[in-house]
């Protein structure tokens, strides 16, 4: 009552008239109980007690009763002869019908005459109501003429064509059915079953019939033939030129009709479904197998795209992006890092201005940071903030335009970026940068081979993209030529120490086992893993530096798998103050051209670690 | 004048219905079922047994459900139907047809507005209705005024049928008529014109794939494994059982007084001065074997078959259920309530004597189906195993339809297999019938009706051409 009354007062409706039907309506209600309700026992009723019942009870004369509208006299009925239109033998049937009113009142009155009168002469209704509903299908016709000219067959008698038709006609070309019915017998058996003995041996696996007669057809005999009439005869009438759209793919369609490849289709679609139980179940299992592979073989496509990314330039961690999932907006983000900035103060003012254990929270982040940030260990609040800032940026995917569209508007998308301007020409002439002089040389010589000018003229992002591709396999190419090099000198050592040792085999036998000796070490060191002395051990520490976090720990791994190549990276490995990244990709390079099996190793070393990461 | 919502029937014209007061007939081993097309359930249900009285004076003919209940002396109890399900005494049937059509429907009693000319008795009392009379002169036909859908079995014979129409047509002079298979307007009821249907009667089982309406001849597959099989399996379990149970119909108690389970009974049975014929004792028999079925018969619901591994353990340890035997004799049927019907699904199951061979595989339903889908065109398979249609009074035997959904599917694991079984008994038992009573309704029927005139023209050849 109140709210209604609230819903006047605000429309602004007079409210005292109201309170007035209110207060009669108040009345009105505790004596509604009271009242009989119709078609319930008294008993019953009583049971309902104060509360209303449970179900709604309305009374059924009143609720459900439309009106009866008088609409003059009892209407009559007749039952009324009719034919039907589609009918050609004029079968009379009888249906009740309203007495027609149409008949001016005066006749109505005399009713019972009248129906006597129409009982000796009685006036049948046409019906037209269904004849809709009769339709029978097209079919192509021909005359004797263009049978004799087209259509003949070694396989097919005129009877049994036109029987064909006539069965399809019949059933409306429902060739399930026109197979299930044909049962065509030819007039003088002989001459045909003859011919179609050796076609019914082929086709006695789809249709083994246990009443089949001595010429059996297939679906795919019926519908070839039968197509292959319609398809002479629509060209007979419409020469191929003339066909529009439609009338050609039907063609098509018809003259393409395969019955071989139909028949091959069918038998697959029957052994498909008739595969037992233990067949499906493993197809299933296969298929769940499948399915397992594949997402482990994207679990490890991703795992090994997340190394490769980390070798070439660390990405965040794994951790940090789940959790950072939810951060895809930029208000989240906004909230998130007000957040992170009132915790920071706050915790800054608790702990009397000391950023201690303020920068314990964010230090984690720091860690998995890039490498520029990581060079910058003294954060001031404002620099945690734009790194904090700018790294869940990086896992935000704005928006992703189609490809087409993001190359013309030139638009790119970064996993990271790094904060401030840098210009293109500056990237560029980083990449030419080994990490040592030598390597550099040999890169600008490998480029100006190429004939790649010095200075780009527009540097575009594209460009860059090129460049470092091409810087890529420049790398490569000349890690190749190392390890060639390297090869081919220790094939150099190997052949003199065999000439040695068989002119030491001829001057002296007894020398043999130490000769051997000699060579059995020799061997796996250059193919094997480097674990002949502490270098194998260095590496394992140094896997677990990695796992520890510490990306400058990678530098020392390297240095040592550099010691055991060539004399100059030798000392080039010592110069520690190259970005990591750049070493790392070094190393992978030089690593996976140095052999199947380090690299394997590697590989797995760094999986290892990466997964220990994610553990962590 | 009720406002039309979700729940009332739709107008005439909204389904083309048109009825011209066919009448329907749905002539089984077990009842006969008749009446008007477009009602829901069939008016007259008779039973498909007839009873005769040899006398000096030539042969007494009873029929109907009172008449051959009654223990007369010398009654015998007949069937006009044939091992192979299909009509066998044509003159007996044609009467009994003409019974259930005219004893309830044309017939004086009822009250429905088509008895005006079409009656066999004389008495017409006109109510205040239009009274059409110009059909008097016809009186002794009794189908005169009332087209004729009857039904029949997937595997008729060409004979049967065209034995069919000359009766429709010579004796009851129906002015139409059309002859439709059981398969086919089952599928319509459950509103269907494509699928597999299961019918499971009295004395056949058979499995007919329908694709729009009408049956794929090749694919029609029946056996004898139905209710009467069920029944026989009873009695033999009944006669082999330690100690044999005795089974005695209703017929023959006179009183009884309640005793343990297991335990002889107490009843004192009545004497005929001239007792029945054995086949009236059969019939009451088969009465109770009935009861039974309906209250005892379970069939093992999968999965696996009741002689799988620990299935007939499990089965044992299921709660047993009770029957008492009109002469007093009771019993709970535990492990044995399931072996009757097994041997629907599983031949070698079947209990068996001298005189009731094992019957052979390819005879149980499962086998069936299979068969029949076999026959069908590759591509038309899983459309049919969607739509798989369960009729017949022996499909309520209870858990059949799980047990049946369990064997399709494991024949076919790879399609998806549908079981369309109507919950009411009635739509069940008579699905044939309201199949037939839907198409004989609708004002697009019309057009097939094989009417007299072409009857005449034709011969009685032309049901193979028009009812195929
Ligand atoms: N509730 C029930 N449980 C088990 N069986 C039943 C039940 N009701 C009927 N039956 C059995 O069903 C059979 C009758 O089924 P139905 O009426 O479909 O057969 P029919 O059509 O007369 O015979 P047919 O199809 O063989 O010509 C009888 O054998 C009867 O014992
Ligand atoms: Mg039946």
């Amino acid at each position: 009552m109140a709210s209604g009354r609230d819903v006047r007062d605000m429309l602004g409706l007079p409210i005292c008239t109201d309170a007035q039907k209110s207060a009669v309506q108040k009345r009105a209600k505790p004596a509604a109980p009271a009242r009989r309700i119709h078609g319930v026992a008294r008993e019953v009723a009583a049971l309902y007690g104060e509360r209303p019942p449970p179900v709604a009870v309305y009374e059924e004369k009143k609720t459900y009763r439309a009106k009866r509208q008088s609409t003059g006299p009892v209407k009559k009925w007749v039952q009324q002869p009719f034919t039907n239109q589609a009918r050609s033998d004029g079968l009379v049937l009888k249906h009740w019908r309203r007495k027609p009113t149409t008949a001016p009142p005066v006749q109505d009155g005399e009713d019972l005459a009248m129906e006597d009168g129409e009982n000796t002469e009685p006036y049948i209704e046409n019906s037209a109501e269904f004849v809709k509903y009769n339709i029978s299908v097209d079919l192509p016709t021909f005359t004797d003429e263009e049978y004799d000219a087209h259509l003949r067959s070694e396989d097919w008698s005129r009877e049994e064509t036109d029987y064909l038709f006539e069965v399809v006609k019949d059933y409306s070309y429902r060739w399930a059915v026109i197979w299930d019915r044909y049962d065509y017998q030819p007039a003088n058996k002989s001459h045909l079953t003859q011919e179609t003995v050796d076609r019914n041996e082929s086709s006695q696996a789809l249709a083994a019939l246990p009443f089949a007669p001595a010429k059996t057809r297939t679906v795919e005999d019926l519908k070839a033939r039968f197509y292959d009439i319609s398809a002479k005869l629509m060209k007979l009438r419409i020469p191929e030129m003339q066909m529009d759209a439609d009338q050609y793919s039907l063609y098509e369609t018809l003259s393409k009709f395969d019955p071989n490849l139909e028949r091959n289709r069918k038998n697959l679609a029957a052994a498909l479904m008739n595969r037992n139980m233990d067949e499906v179940k493993e197809e299933e299992f296969l298929l769940a197998e499948l399915q397992r592979i594949n997402m482990a073989a994207n679990r490890l496509d991703a795992e090994r795209e997340e190394l490769r990314a980390r070798l070439d330039a660390p990405i965040s961690n794994q951790q940090v992006q789940a959790g950072l999932a939810s951060f895809t907006s930029s208000q989240a983000l906004q909230a998130l890092f007000s957040q992170l900035f009132q915790q920071d103060r706050s915790k800054k003012r608790a702990s009397g201005g000391g950023s201690g254990p303020a920068r314990l929270s964010l230090n984690a982040s720091d860690l998995i940071q890039t490498p520029s940030s990581s060079t910058h260990p003294h954060l001031s609040a404002s620099a945690r903030r734009q790194s904090t800032a700018t790294q869940p940026a990086a896992q935000t995917p704005i928006r992703t335009l189609p490809p087409q569209q993001e190359y013309r508007y030139n638009v790119s998308t970064h996993d990271r970026l790094t904060s401030g301007v840098t210009f293109g020409s500056d990237k560029l002439l980083k990449m030419r940068q080994a990490k040592s002089n030598v390597q550099t040389q040999k890169i600008a010589t490998a480029l100006a081979e190429l004939g790649i000018a010095e200075v780009i003229q527009i540097p575009t992002s594209k460009v860059g993209e090129q460049f470092e591709g091409l810087i890529n396999k420049v790398s490569k190419l000349i890690d190749m030529r190392k390890v060639r090099e390297k090869e081919e000198g220790e094939i150099r050592v190997l052949e003199a120490m065999k000439e040695r040792r068989m002119s030491e085999v001829k001057q002296d036998p007894s020398s043999n086992s130490a000769a051997d000796g000699k060579t059995k070490q020799e061997i796996p060191d250059s193919q094997e893993m480097p674990s002949m002395d502490g270098e194998g051990e260095d590496e394992d520490a140094d896997g677990d530096a990695d796992a520890d976090g510490e990306p400058d720990a990678d530098a020392d791994g390297d240095a040592d798998i550099d010691a055991e190549g060539e004399e100059d990276e030798d000392a080039e490995g010592e110069e520690e103050s190259r970005q990591p990244s750049e070493m790392a990709s070094s190393r992978a390079q030089s690593q996976s051209a140095a052999g199947h099996k380090r690299s394997a190793s590697v590989f797995s070393q760094t999986s290892n670690k990466s997964t220990k990461r994610a553990r962590k | 004048m009720n406002i039309p919502n979700s729940s009332s029937a739709p107008a005439p014209g909204e389904y083309a219905g048109d009825e011209v007061s066919a009448i329907v007939l749905d002539p089984g081993w077990s009842t006969t079922r008749a009446g008007f097309a477009g009602e829901d359930v069939p008016k007259s249900v008779i039973p498909s047994f007839y009873g005769q009285i040899d006398s000096d004076s030539g042969s007494q003919y009873l029929f109907g459900e009172n008449a051959i209940h009654n223990p007369l002396g010398n009654l015998q109890v007949k069937n006009p139907w044939g091992d192979d399900g299909i009509v066998e005494d044509w003159e007996t049937a044609t009467k009994l047809w003409e019974y259930a059509i005219t004893s309830k429907l044309t017939g004086t009693k009822a009250g429905h507005p088509s008895k005006n000319g079409l009656n066999d008795g004389n008495d017409t009392n006109g109510d205040a209705m239009d009274v059409d009379m110009d059909t008097v002169e016809n009186q002794e036909k009794p189908l005169e005024d009332s087209p004729l859908l009857v039904t029949e079995p997937g595997w008729n014979s060409a004979k049967a049928r065209e034995k069919t129409i000359e009766i429709a047509m010579e004796e009851w002079g129906t002015p139409a008529f059309y002859l439709q298979k059981t398969g086919v307007l089952a599928a319509f009821a459950s509103g269907k014109a494509s699928g597999i249907i299961i019918d499971v009667g009295a004395s056949h089982t058979s499995v007919t794939p329908v694709l729009d309406g009408m049956v794929l001849r090749k694919g029609v597959q029946k056996s004898t494994l139905a209710g009467n099989f069920v029944s026989n399996q009873i009695r033999l379990i009944f006669k082999q059982s330690q100690p044999e149970i005795p089974l005695t119909p209703h017929y023959l108690v006179k009183a009884k007084t309640p005793v343990d389970a297991g335990a002889p009974a107490q009843a004192i049975y009545k004497t005929f001065n001239i007792p029945p014929h054995d086949s009236f004792r059969r019939l009451e028999e088969e009465r109770v074997l009935t009861e039974f079925k309906e209250s005892v018969v379970e069939i093992w619901p999968g999965p696996g078959r009741l002689s799988n591994g620990t299935n007939e353990e499990i089965a044992k340890s299921m709660p047993g259920r009770p029957f008492e035997m009109p002469d007093g004799w009771n019993q709970v049927f535990g492990l044995d309530r399931f072996r009757p019907a097994e041997a629907l699904f599983d031949a070698k199951a079947a209990v068996q004597d001298a005189d009731n061979p094992r019957p052979k595989d390819e005879h149980t339903i499962p086998r069936l189906v299979q068969a029949a889908v076999q026959h069908v065109d590759a591509d038309q398979r899983p459309l049919l195993l969607q739509n798989i249609v369960v009729t017949g009074g022996s499909t309520l035997l209870y858990k059949f339809n799980d047990r049946l959904n369990y064997e399709i599917n494991s024949i076919y694991p790879s399609t998806r297999n549908k079981l369309i079984a109507p919950g009411p008994v009635v739509e069940r038992k008579y699905a044939a019938w309201i199949g037939g009573s839907i198409l004989a309704s609708l004002g697009s029927f019309h057009q097939l009706w094989i009417s007299k005139k072409e009857y005449e023209e034709h011969g009685a050849n032309i049901v193979e051409k028009r009812c195929r």
